[in-house]
């Protein structure tokens, strides 16, 4: 599993995708339940994030580009 | 030189009166009526009435336009001329063709001078703009590099974005609006790389603005050319093979924005992406992060209806065994009975088999028995019969028949002589009858 900080939106979207796939199969064990769904609402935050959290690191970088 | 008089009238005739002799004089001259001219057509639209209108434009041999003129089609001409020229050269008249048409000028005191195109020759050919853009892209397909930049995948949210435009120009302003005021919260970064966007400058300025993003492609997700719409005889500086050839083999992919739907440039074919306008372009960068939103709900969703729908299936699964269990037992025992029942209805018949069958048995029995005794039966009244043969054979009478005769003294047979003496009393039997003698 990815370190959740270094991941980005696509490892990220792509492994909550297969997670869900394996809780919507017919066989998912009701014991991995609690630690697929944990996992899920991770992932969800970090896609959310990825797309809604300012990184003014990155602002600060393309800032200077563009200045030059 | 004449001061004006502010007391008499002034020397001067009303704009009006000068507009009306300029439409007298263009009425009079039948030169300026019916006419076939050669002309290329620019920037050709439709209004809602259904009227076209076009700048019909004539370029020396350096490309530079040296006439144009607006003209319009008449909606009621309009769809016979388009489709007269259509059915005659398979193509919808637009942008850029060269054009023979008939026209008639026509003026207006308030609106100008304009010309009525009456008809179209469709056997001219193809204009130069178009002729040139074919060209251009008939050598990007022999290349095999029309298609590489469309062949790109775009990131699933394209959020880092190196613009191309002109600083300072409404077609980027109208998109960092766009993008920064997505009212969804999405974030995009977004960095100018400044170029002229029309004339002469636009192609080496835009060159240079590529080869900038290229520099720091690591930090972008895709690029951005925009400006604002034009005529489309301001376009024609996009029309340049070294500029599509450069987007068409650009590592990140490119959304093109550079005019309205009605100009298509050659830029407009080799683009990852090709949109209407500057506008168009945010809010197409703002649906793919809409959508990934959605995506991400819908995720969400379907986290929720998997936990739910594997409880309520676990519960399903155990109220179903707990519900079998009577009805299990029911079974068992319903089977048991009806295995037992069939036992006890056997019974009598099973009896009545094997009674049956020993009366079978016993029958032959007693018949063979009477066969024995028969046989037995038989055997001794043939064996009594020789013995009566044989008794009858040697019984007396048979001997005394033949002649002899049985002498007895007292009750005792006489079978030699001196059992008798003189004087005794003898008793002679016969075959028939006796006699008593008296020895000698």
């Amino acid at each position: 599993m990815e370190e959740n900080n270094e991941m980005t939106y696509t490892q990220a979207v792509t492994e909550l995708e297969q997670l869900v796939q394996k809780m919507q199969d017919p066989q998912c064990s009701i014991d991995n339940l609690s630690a697929y769904t944990k996992r899920c609402k991770e992932l969800l935050d970090i896609c959310r994030k990825k797309l809604t959290a300012a990184d003014e690191q990155l602002k600060q970088v393309l800032a200077t580009i563009q200045q030059s | 030189m004449n001061q004006p008089n502010l007391f008499n009238q002034p020397n001067g005739i009303t704009l009006s009166e000068f507009n009306s002799r300029i439409e007298r004089t263009l009425n009079g001259d039948t030169q300026l009526f019916n006419q076939w001219v050669i002309a290329e057509t620019s920037d050709l639209r439709l209004n809602r009435s259904g009227h076209c209108y076009t700048e019909l434009i004539e370029k020396d041999a350096r490309g530079e336009t040296v006439a144009k003129m607006g003209a319009a089609i008449w909606a009621g001409n309009y769809s016979k001329l388009y489709n007269k020229f259509l059915k005659a050269t398979g193509q919808v008249l637009a942008t850029g063709m060269k054009v023979l048409v008939n026209v008639s000028v026509s003026y207006h005191r308030l609106y100008g001078m304009k010309v009525v195109i009456n008809d179209i020759d469709p056997s001219y050919t193809m204009g130069d703009m178009e002729r040139q853009r074919q060209e251009i892209l008939n050598r990007l397909k022999a290349e095999g590099i029309i298609d590489m930049n469309k062949q790109l995948p775009f990131p699933q949210v394209p959020q880092r974005i190196a613009i191309i435009s002109a600083e300072g120009a409404a077609g980027y302003g109208d998109f960092m609006n766009q993008l920064l005021g997505n009212p969804y919260g999405l974030q995009f970064y977004t960095c100018l790389f400044n170029a002229v966007m029309q004339g002469a400058q636009t192609v080496p300025t835009v060159l240079a603005a590529l080869d900038r993003i290229n520099a720091h492609q690591e930090l972008f997700d895709c690029v951005v050319i925009i400006r604002g719409g034009g005529a489309t005889s301001e376009l024609n500086s996009f029309d340049n093979y070294d500029l599509a050839a450069n987007v068409a083999q650009f590592p990140l992919p490119v959304i093109v924005g550079i005019g309205h739907e009605r100009d298509v440039t050659v830029l407009d074919y080799v683009a990852g992406k090709r949109v209407k306008t500057p506008t168009a372009a945010a809010e197409w960068l703002i649906l793919q992060g809409t959508n990934a939103l959605a995506h991400l709900n819908e995720l969400q969703d379907a986290v929720v209806t998997a936990v739910r729908d594997t409880v309520s299936q676990a519960r399903e699964h155990l109220a179903y065994f707990t519900s079998m269990i009577p009805a299990t037992a029911r079974r068992i025992i319903d089977t048991n009975r009806i295995r037992l029942d069939n036992n006890a209805k056997n019974i009598p018949v099973a009896a009545n088999g094997l009674i049956a069958n020993q009366r079978t048995r016993l029958n032959h029995a007693v018949e063979r028995i009477g066969d024995v005794i028969a046989v037995a039966m038989q055997r001794e009244r043939q064996r009594l019969q020789a013995l009566e043969d044989k008794a009858t054979l040697l019984s007396p009478d048979n001997t005394l028949k033949r002649g002899y005769a049985l002498v007895r003294k007292g009750d005792k047979c006489v079978t030699a002589a001196d059992q008798v003496h003189s004087g005794d009393q003898i008793t002679v039997q016969f075959a028939v009858g006796t006699t008593d003698a008296t020895v000698n």
